[in-house]
């Protein structure tokens, strides 16, 4: 008993100095800055995996004249935008565009560029008007200004929508004919299909509802920061720095920025010219595991002691927590932990330390339950027999239940730590760059689904397997 | 029979699950040394009895008072009591978990504070009389349901115990193995053990027992020496249990 309450102790010791780390030092500010991972032209990952585009060179060129430094935070656009409104972030560059409705959380810069709604189609589709989508699927992503405007035009027009936080995935979709359209930018439809995307954009001259992108804080804050991005972009718009970077982005040729056609052409030339993303997405996959891993089991070890407790309080307790934590969808308590939480409690949680406490919370509460279960599957004449000896409830439990349930319930570890290890790619989803946020980034930058997704998958059965043996190893040392 | 002699005294006990009225009004006393051994069909309460000498149940209502402590007062330190109460189980229950040697050693180390040199010694000493020294390191596993018996009862008397408690002993072993375990029984008898012990081993009963007590319907019908009980019962019901058992 002692030695799992020291382990209690040390983990809730170990989760509040990861909390403590993001403390913020005031003096020289440095800025948290969120962007969407996959909207080329404004923001994507080059062949050699740092993120570029128009508004990351905008932003870079101004944070070097105005003396600002900043840590960019790529996430999807969603995240990214609610990462500000909860003070997760101090700002968003993300190809935002600025209507009313944004204007009530944020606080907008002096906009930087003049977008608008485009609507595309399958190359070769017979779709040629609005009309031709009754009864059709389109494609939008999720929190876009294309997404509010196909949805205000849908009762018109009658067509069904389906919802997508990333582009690669959504253009595959409206290609692979699950959808028939989807509505965009127009700025980030146009690149997309100048490099090889095979879909056709169908008001390229006459976008609807022009309006302009813009760089936003939240609502009231850094009016400092505001002020910097502002003086910055009037004198890169003066010297003409502006005009030339979105020269660079929109008359460029592709491979500038997503590699050789050699290098993504193979899964090999694929994985050599980015060896190093796969493996810093796999060593953080394996971080979360093995944190996950340890601290879901002792704190599931601690919930199954005290469902088989006497004391109907905390047995009550116990099922109340397993009960929510197992009912709630990972991600769901992912964005509640990364996005709800912070605006609550005023502190700020680094994205690592939400997806352990996201998989500590989840994966204890299932290991909770088959702890209880382990240990209520010990023949009670084993309790009856240590009490008749005149041990009290704790020490039968610990002398006599304990040893025995543990043994049985090996095999549900096991099982649970490749659980784990799987769930670790839903919290990609609050911009870990784990080793599925990394697959994404990839197939968004050269288009290569199947053969970065068939990587990732490999790679995922590899360490699976190794963490198999690993575990069946140490069951075999348990049992002698 | 004096006060001091008196190892357990129980005094108008009820005990009920729901409707089903297992104990009715359940006096009885038992003295030091003695050997008492209760007899009945299943279902008779005979072993709820038994099990509520060490409180393994509780009574709704009724005292009982074993080895001078009252056990019914919900004051009294129960695991203190149950230290000198040794108790043997159908199902053995030896601690799956531990080697034969380790299940004997227990006890003594963790709740007597015996170091283990001594508690080995004691162990092994114990071994020998149930007759089973060579399986000291074994684990319980290995050991047939007599060996399993006979270990569960070296277990308990590890602790030195004033009383012991069977509660049908032999009724899940093979007919083989029945007469070790009741050897064993009838040394520990011998000795002056004060024991309670619920079975349906009627040759048993009349070679051993001081007391028999029928239970049938949550009530003593009838209780005596062994002569009085199997050779003259007066109690119809019990006259028609003998019947059945003796011609069975």
């Amino acid at each position: 008993m002692k030695k799992i309450w020291m382990f209690c102790v040390a983990f809730l010791a170990t989760v509040t100095m990861m909390m403590g780390i993001t403390k913020v030092d005031a003096a020289q500010p440095n800025y948290i800055i969120t962007t969407d991972a996959t909207y080329p032209p404004f923001d994507f990952q080059d062949k050699n995996n740092q993120y570029t585009g128009i508004d990351q060179e905008i932003l870079k060129t101004i944070a070097k004249r105005e003396g600002f430094t900043y840590t960019l935070k790529p996430m999807s656009f969603n995240a990214a935008t609610q990462s500000v409104t909860s003070g997760q972030a101090d700002a968003v560059i993300a190809g935002m565009s600025i209507t009313d409705e944004r204007k009530q959380v944020f606080d907008f810069g002096t906009p930087y560029y003049k977008s608008g709604i485009a609507w595309a189609v399958k190359k070769g589709s017979t779709i040629k008007s609005l009309k031709d989508l009754k009864g059709k699927t389109v494609a939008i992503k999720t929190g876009t200004a294309g997404a509010d405007y196909a949805l205000s035009i849908q009762k018109k027009y009658g067509f069904k929508v389906t919802y997508f936080s990333d582009s690669d995935t959504l253009y595959n979709d409206v290609i692979n004919g699950n959808s028939q359209a989807t509505f965009g930018d127009l700025p980030v439809l146009q690149y997309t299909i100048k490099n090889g995307t095979k879909l056709k954009v169908m008001n390229p001259t006459n976008p609807y509802e022009a309006g302009w992108y813009g760089f936003a804080v939240k609502k009231g804050d850094n009016a400092q920061l505001l002020a910097a991005f502002n003086k910055g972009f009037a004198a890169i718009k003066k010297d003409g720095t502006y005009q030339k970077i979105v020269n660079k982005y929109l008359g460029a040729p592709a491979s500038e920025f997503t590699g050789s056609k050699s290098d993504n052409s193979s899964v090999f030339g694929i994985l050599k010219s980015n060896e190093n993303a796969f493996m810093k997405g796999l060593w953080q996959t394996i971080l979360l595991t093995l944190f996950g891993i340890i601290f879901a089991s002792l704190w599931g070890v601690l919930l199954g002691i005290m469902g088989v407790s006497q004391n109907s309080v905390i047995r009550g307790v116990s099922t109340t927590i397993i009960y929510i934590f197992r009912g709630m969808p990972l991600m769901v308590l992912a964005f509640f932990i990364y996005i709800g939480l912070p605006g609550v409690i005023g502190t700020k949680i680094p994205a690592f330390t939400a997806g352990v406490i996201t998989l500590i919370l989840n994966e204890g509460a299932y290991t909770g339950a088959f702890v209880r279960g382990g240990f209520e599957a010990v023949d009670k004449g084993q309790m009856e027999a240590a009490r008749s000896l005149g041990f009290t409830y704790g020490k039968s439990m610990y002398k006599v239940i304990m040893p025995q349930g543990l043994k049985i319930m090996v095999p549900s570890f096991i099982n649970q730590f490749i659980i784990t290890l799987k769930d670790t790619s839903i919290l990609s989803a609050i911009g870990i760059l784990e080793l599925t946020q990394t697959g994404t980034l990839i197939v968004s930058r050269n288009s290569q689904g199947f053969r970065v997704w068939a990587i990732i998958a490999v790679i995922y059965l590899v360490v699976i397997t190794l963490l198999t043996w690993f575990s069946n190893w140490v069951e075999k040392r348990t049992r002698s | 029979m004096s006060e001091a002699q008196v190892k357990v005294h129980v005094d108008k006990v009820n005990k009920s699950y729901g409707e089903n009225h297992v104990l009715r009004d359940i006096s009885l006393d038992i003295a030091e040394n003695e050997v008492v051994v209760m007899i009945g069909p299943s279902g008779s309460g005979k072993s709820t009895f038994l099990r509520m000498l060490n409180q393994l149940e509780t009574p709704d209502n009724g005292t009982i008072i074993v080895d001078g402590y009252d056990i019914s007062d919900k004051n009294t330190d129960i695991n203190k009591v149950r230290e000198n109460i040794g108790m043997v189980f159908q199902n053995f229950n030896l601690f799956n978990n531990y080697t034969v040697l380790e299940n004997i050693m227990l006890a003594p180390v963790e709740l007597k504070k015996l170091d283990k040199v001594a508690a080995e010694k004691k162990a092994r000493e114990l071994l020998e009389t149930v007759g089973l020294s060579d399986k000291a390191d074994m684990p319980v596993s290995s050991l047939s349901g007599g060996q399993k018996q006979r270990i569960a009862i070296a277990r308990a008397l590890a602790m030195t115990p004033d009383i012991m408690l069977f509660d049908e002993p032999t009724s899940a072993l093979d007919p083989e193995m029945v007469g070790d375990v009741l050897d064993v029984m009838k040394n520990l008898a011998e000795s002056g053990m004060t024991m309670i012990i619920v079975t349906h081993e009627m040759g048993f009963a009349k070679q051993v027992a001081d007391r028999v007590v029928f239970f049938e319907s949550g009530k003593i019908q009838e209780s005596g020496t062994p002569d009085q009980v199997f050779d003259a019962p007066k109690n119809e019901r019990l006259q028609e249990f003998l019947s059945k058992v003796t011609h069975a």
